[in-house]
């Protein structure tokens, strides 16, 4: 029973004021798929009786059987909506994305937030702002997604908790503050308003597990004409310290009314009431009353539905009066931005070439007629067996089947050839969540599926046919693969299944790596547990093979403490070139800021000099002379040029960053990646001839002499910590105390949760300790104890690695054996060299 | 005992002088440096002549340090055979220095060297600048730094002599950093190749002091019988893709003298 065509769909895409492209996003069990269901219910593709319970957006085996959602699916969603109130309706085309929530598959979220231009943030009326909640929604405001805000759950305030509408309206105000304070930190203006307010009708309450759900608007129309006022001022009037005094007819700022008596909030006496008063009346069956409140409200049963009773009746009811479906599609077509709205302002953070060129200014004004400019977020595997669609949005031009096409992969440089690849796009295709339908073309300002291209794409790029065009930029990811396993398979003879496997996991999921080690072993690393589980499930699909694996290890980063405690010498092979290194540590805070892309190569040089001199105490000389950064020129790893004229630097910086990447991508220690660290190139003896300083003679120097200045820096390990909530009755918080102790976890905060017998614990905990606590944690608190786990920050582990004595030595000589490192950590002589 | 540093000239196994032949057959090892020249005949050919095994030392064993044959000489004869003259590659005086320091006694054998070669082409050696080489550039790695000095000697009115780039028993970066001990098929580089990137050294710096037809001479296969010298103007050289076998040397003549024409013209003449 689908109510719309391809057809339809692909008229209203040329109509750009009419698109609206938005993801759902929250924490883990919020209520978004649920609430994605009453939408899709609404455009028709599910029946709307099971609205509440398919989760259709839940595609996957796993998902079902787990009940969470695992990866973000799209679905295109085709709605009638008289916009501008002339009693003429319009057609509405919303793109929609539901994602996940469990910290685990943040960068499914990642992914989603790219294509879309707002987002409608669910929270849980009871748990309120959650970790996940806040880092997604952080996620969003970085992306220039604007939000719009359901509250979720209300049911459970009704039925379960029966609170009064005093603590209703406190618990709702803490968590529309609590969203804008994030908002607030991300607004620069160029998005217009963005904060989230009941009176402005881009808040809605409700309940999507019973379809219901309002905005002040549903209620404002309601309530206007009876007091005769205007809509838009009755909507002001139903939130915050409103209060309607029934004897004098007036309304006052304070819960006084002129002849002293208290008075009740208006939001509590017009819009909370009703409903738990009907509520009420439908659980006791007080059919009577149920009947005469539904007259009233102009709610019409069939006969067929007044046989049903409590919930059952409840949810038809409430459907029927304030359809969450309805409630939400308003929300969005007024308050969730158009393509051509979004892309005013998204272009300056997406586009990664000049401002004023052709492409950037197509995607600016959302042209269907400029050059073609598509950003590919990530792969969907199709039905056709070991190969994927590509999923992306059409930013500026058309894209049609037959296209011949510029596929740019992350490490294209403009001008040059390296990845990438000149094809034809052999289909176009509309996603519909399970299924795909073909479409002959997409014009810009909407998401699209493109078959044929998967084999040229590792995981995301652009897509162009301007012949100057530049990437669109990366997409940043808010967690890290700090876990892996080493898997191999049962029979020796698959290897090359597994082989293919891991080509076909890396491509479906944005986050995972796969790698091998020189041992031959081959690796996987998520950003969690269930991340890592998820992924190897779908390795043994992809592989179809029985696949080992072994314990999971965490990634460790290799820094220092200190400035090199001389100046290190090493000479190149032939002699002729000497190269004069020190390394030192990063200052607090900046390889967060290089992480987080606020430093980074791109970063305009004479800004990112200025920061790393106010904020971070650098030379200004030195700040204006960094070569590169690393490992994978990105990475939280300085090298600079202190030199001061010496000739020919500059033909050997290629060689001098070449020998960087690689020391900062396998550190002399474990080989793990470096991290916090700045070179310093003091001074250089080179050959005059540039035959005698080529890269064989300069990479591997650049390499010793910055593993020497490495070891002469109090050499560390950093491990990473994660962030942990856990949510539980306050009387099993012994047990968690108890867990977290044996596990080296630091508690940070426990508080209350307001309203609820629960209460909220935040601490660290080292990814190396968390393996099983889960199952841990349940199994001291009898179940009753949640915990979501986050990549948060490296630590030190203290002591010396160099000291066979200490504990970090230990770890580096476990995984120098696991990755078949020669021996222990060399000593400096092997990299130093003497006059 | 000895170490004997023996310069092999530039031609074939025949080119070795008297002296170093019997410093060769007195020699209980001896090593044939491979790498910063290398010679038109085959290593066979020379163990045949000299009626003794050759170990050949490449670049790797050369500059990782050539432990093993500077523990030999500490107590036999040792060669070490070096195409053209032992000293005008300049790689050889880190090995020379260390060996001094571990007081092996050395005994240096000149021999014939594209230095004293190209006075065949008729300029006067001492009319010469600074020389200079010219690498095989990379799609991410032009130096121009070579360039600026045929400048300056082009300046003063000196000639340059331009030797090329050989690429022999060369890692990839890639192989490099994985330590793989794989190495790339040898290159030559060849005259046209060094004109067409001295060109474009000129395109990018715009000094104006070589024209496009400017005459620069080739000289090919030096000190064996094919030898040749071609003249041309330097745009011509850098089309030309039928020079023959490596190895290869330009000259980027300055101001010339009467005879030093002469001679030019000689050579331009013969070859067309």
């Amino acid at each position: 029973m689908v109510n719309f065509t391809v057809e339809q769909i692909r008229e209203i895409m040329d109509r750009q004021e009419n698109i609206r492209n938005m993801s759902v996003i929250a924490h883990v069990d919020h209520g978004k798929s649920t609430l994605t269901d009453s939408l899709i219910g609404k455009a028709g593709i599910i029946a709307e009786s099971k609205v509440g319970d398919a989760r259709y957006t839940d595609t996957r085996q796993d998902e079902m059987e787990r009940g969470i959602t695992i990866k973000s699916t799209g679905v295109s969603l085709y709605y009638p909506y008289d916009a501008d109130g002339s009693g003429r309706e319009n057609n509405f085309l919303i793109n929609l994305i539901d994602s996940p929530g469990h910290v685990d598959f943040s960068s499914e979220v990642t992914a989603a937030l790219r294509v879309t231009d707002g987002a409608l943030v669910v929270v849980d009326c009871v748990e309120g702002v959650c970790v996940q909640t806040e880092t997604v929604l952080r996620q969003a405001l970085q992306e220039k997604i604007k939000p719009a805000l359901m509250i979720n759950k209300v049911d459970r305030n009704l039925l379960e908790l029966q609170l009064d509408p005093e603590s209703m309206f406190q618990g709702f105000s803490r968590t529309i503050e609590k969203v804008n304070s994030i908002i607030a930190t991300y607004d620069d203006g160029t998005m217009g308003d963005l904060q989230v307010d009941p009176t402005k009708g881009n808040v809605a309450f409700g309940s999507g597990l019973m379809g219901w759900a309002f905005t002040l608007k549903r209620f404002a129309h309601m309530y206007a004409s009876k007091f005769g006022i205007d809509p838009n001022k009755m909507m002001k009037r139903l939130w915050g310290e409103n209060y309607f005094d029934a004897e004098s007819k007036k309304w006052k700022k304070t819960n006084l009314s002129d002849t002293g008596k208290p008075l009740k909030r208006a939001f509590n006496a017009f819009v909370i009431e009703p409903i738990q008063r009907l509520a009420r009346n439908i659980m006791e069956g007080n059919m009577e009353a149920v009947d005469k409140m539904l007259v009233h409200l102009g709610v019409e049963l069939k006969t067929e539905d007044r046989d049903l009773r409590e919930k059952k009746l409840l949810k038809k009811v409430m459907m029927k009066w304030i359809n969450a479906a309805d409630c939400l599609l308003e929300m969005i077509v007024l308050h969730l931005p158009s393509p051509k709205v979004a892309q005013r302002y998204r272009v300056d953070y997406l586009y990664e070439g000049p401002l004023d060129d052709e492409c950037a200014t197509a995607i600016r004004n959302c042209d269907p007629n400029g050059p073609l400019m598509i950003y590919i977020s990530k792969m969907v595997p199709s039905t056709d067996k070991g190969r994927f669609v590509a999923f992306g949005r059409v930013f500026s031009g058309t894209v049609s089947t037959g296209q011949k096409v510029r596929i740019m992969g992350p490490n294209f440089h403009p001008g040059k050839k390296d990845d990438l690849y000149l094809k034809s796009i052999q289909r176009t295709v509309l996603m519909m969540g399970r299924t795909t339908e073909h479409i002959p073309d997409v014009p810009c300002g909407n998401t699209v599926g493109l078959v044929g291209v998967d084999q040229f794409l590792l995981k995301t790029g652009t897509i162009s046919t301007h012949e100057e065009a530049h990437t669109l930029r990366n997409m940043k990811y808010s967690v890290s693969p700090v876990v892996r396993v080493a898997v191999k398979p049962k029979n020796a003879a698959d290897l090359p299944k597994l082989v293919d496997g891991l080509k076909k996991l890396s491509k479906s999921d944005p986050l995972v790596q796969c790698s091998s080690e020189e041992t031959g072993e081959h690796i996987i690393a998520g950003c969690g547990e269930l991340h890592v589980e998820i992924c190897l499930n779908d390795l043994t699909d992809f592989a179809g093979i029985e696949i080992i694996k072994t314990d999971p290890v965490v990634t460790y980063k290799e820094t220092v403490q200190a400035t090199s405690n001389q100046v290190c010498m090493s000479k190149s092979p032939n002699k002729h070139n000497r190269l004069y290194v020190t390394a030192e540590p990063f200052a607090s805070g900046l390889a967060e800021d290089v992480e987080k892309g606020d430093i980074a190569p791109n970063t305009e040089p004479k800004m990112r000099a200025k920061l790393l001199q106010d904020k971070y105490g650098w030379d200004s000389n030195d700040a204006k002379k960094i070569w590169c950064f690393g490992p994978e020129t990105t990475g939280a790893n300085i090298l600079v040029d202190a030199t001061k004229g010496i000739q020919y630097m500059n033909e050997i910086k290629d060689s001098m960053e070449a020998g960087f990447q690689w020391a900062t991508k396998e550190g002399c220690m474990s080989g793990e990646n470096m991290r916090g660290i700045r070179m310093n190139i003091l001074d250089a003896y080179l050959h005059t001839d540039a035959i005698h300083r080529g890269g064989g003679q300069i990479v591997p120097t650049a390499r010793r002499v910055y593993y020497a200045a490495y070891l002469t820096a109090q050499p560390v390990l950093q491990e990473p910590m994660f962030l942990v909530e856990i949510q539980c009755p306050t009387e099993v918080i012994g047990g968690v105390y108890q867990c977290l102790n044996s596990r080296r976890g630091i508690v940070n905060t426990e508080e209350p949760v307001s309203g609820t017998p629960l209460t909220m614990v935040k601490c660290y905990l080292p990814v190396a300790e968390s393996f099983g606590f889960t199952a841990h944690l349940r199994s001291q608190t009898s179940g009753q104890a949640f915990p979501q786990c986050v990549f948060d920050h490296w630590a030190l582990v203290s002591g010396d690695p160099l000291d066979p004595s200490t504990k970090s030595s230990e770890i580096v000589n476990a995984i120098r054996v696991r990755k078949g490192m020669e021996g222990p950590i060399p000593p400096l002589d092997r990299f130093l060299d003497k006059l | 005992m000895v170490l004997y540093f023996i310069g092999l000239g530039l031609g074939d196994e025949k080119d070795i002088t008297v002296k170093g032949l019997e410093a060769v057959q007195k020699s209980t090892y001896i090593y044939l440096e491979s790498y910063t020249s290398c010679l038109i005949t085959p290593k066979s050919k020379l163990e045949e002549f000299y009626g003794k095994p050759i170990i050949e030392a490449d670049r790797i064993m050369v500059e990782s340090g050539c432990d093993e044959m500077l523990e030999r000489a500490k107590n036999n004869d040792v060669s070490f055979l070096v195409v053209g003259d032992p000293f005008c590659a300049t790689t050889h005086s880190d090995l020379f220095m260390r060996a001094a320091k571990l007081h092996i006694q050395l005994i240096v054998i000149h021999n014939a060297s594209i230095f004293t070669a190209i006075g065949y082409s008729g300029l006067q050696l001492y009319k010469f600048g600074e020389t200079v080489s010219v690498p095989f550039f990379t799609e991410r790695w032009r130096p121009y730094s070579f360039y600026n000095k045929i400048l300056e000697n082009k300046r003063r009115g000196l000639h340059t002599l331009v030797l090329l780039d050989i690429k022999v028993k060369e890692q990839s970066e890639e192989d490099l950093m994985r330590g793989r001990l794989v190495f790339q098929p040898p290159r030559f580089m060849t005259a046209n190749i060094a004109c067409q990137q001295i060109l474009e050294a000129e395109d990018n710096t715009q000094s104006g002091l070589i024209q496009r037809n400017d005459l620069v001479i080739g000289l090919l296969r030096m000190g064996t019988p094919q030898q040749t010298i071609v003249v041309k103007p330097i745009e011509e050289m850098a089309n030309m893709e039928n020079l023959g076998d490596p190895l290869h040397s330009l000259i980027i003549p300055g101001e010339l003298h009467e005879i030093e024409q002469e001679m030019m013209q000689f050579h331009s003449n013969t070859i067309n």
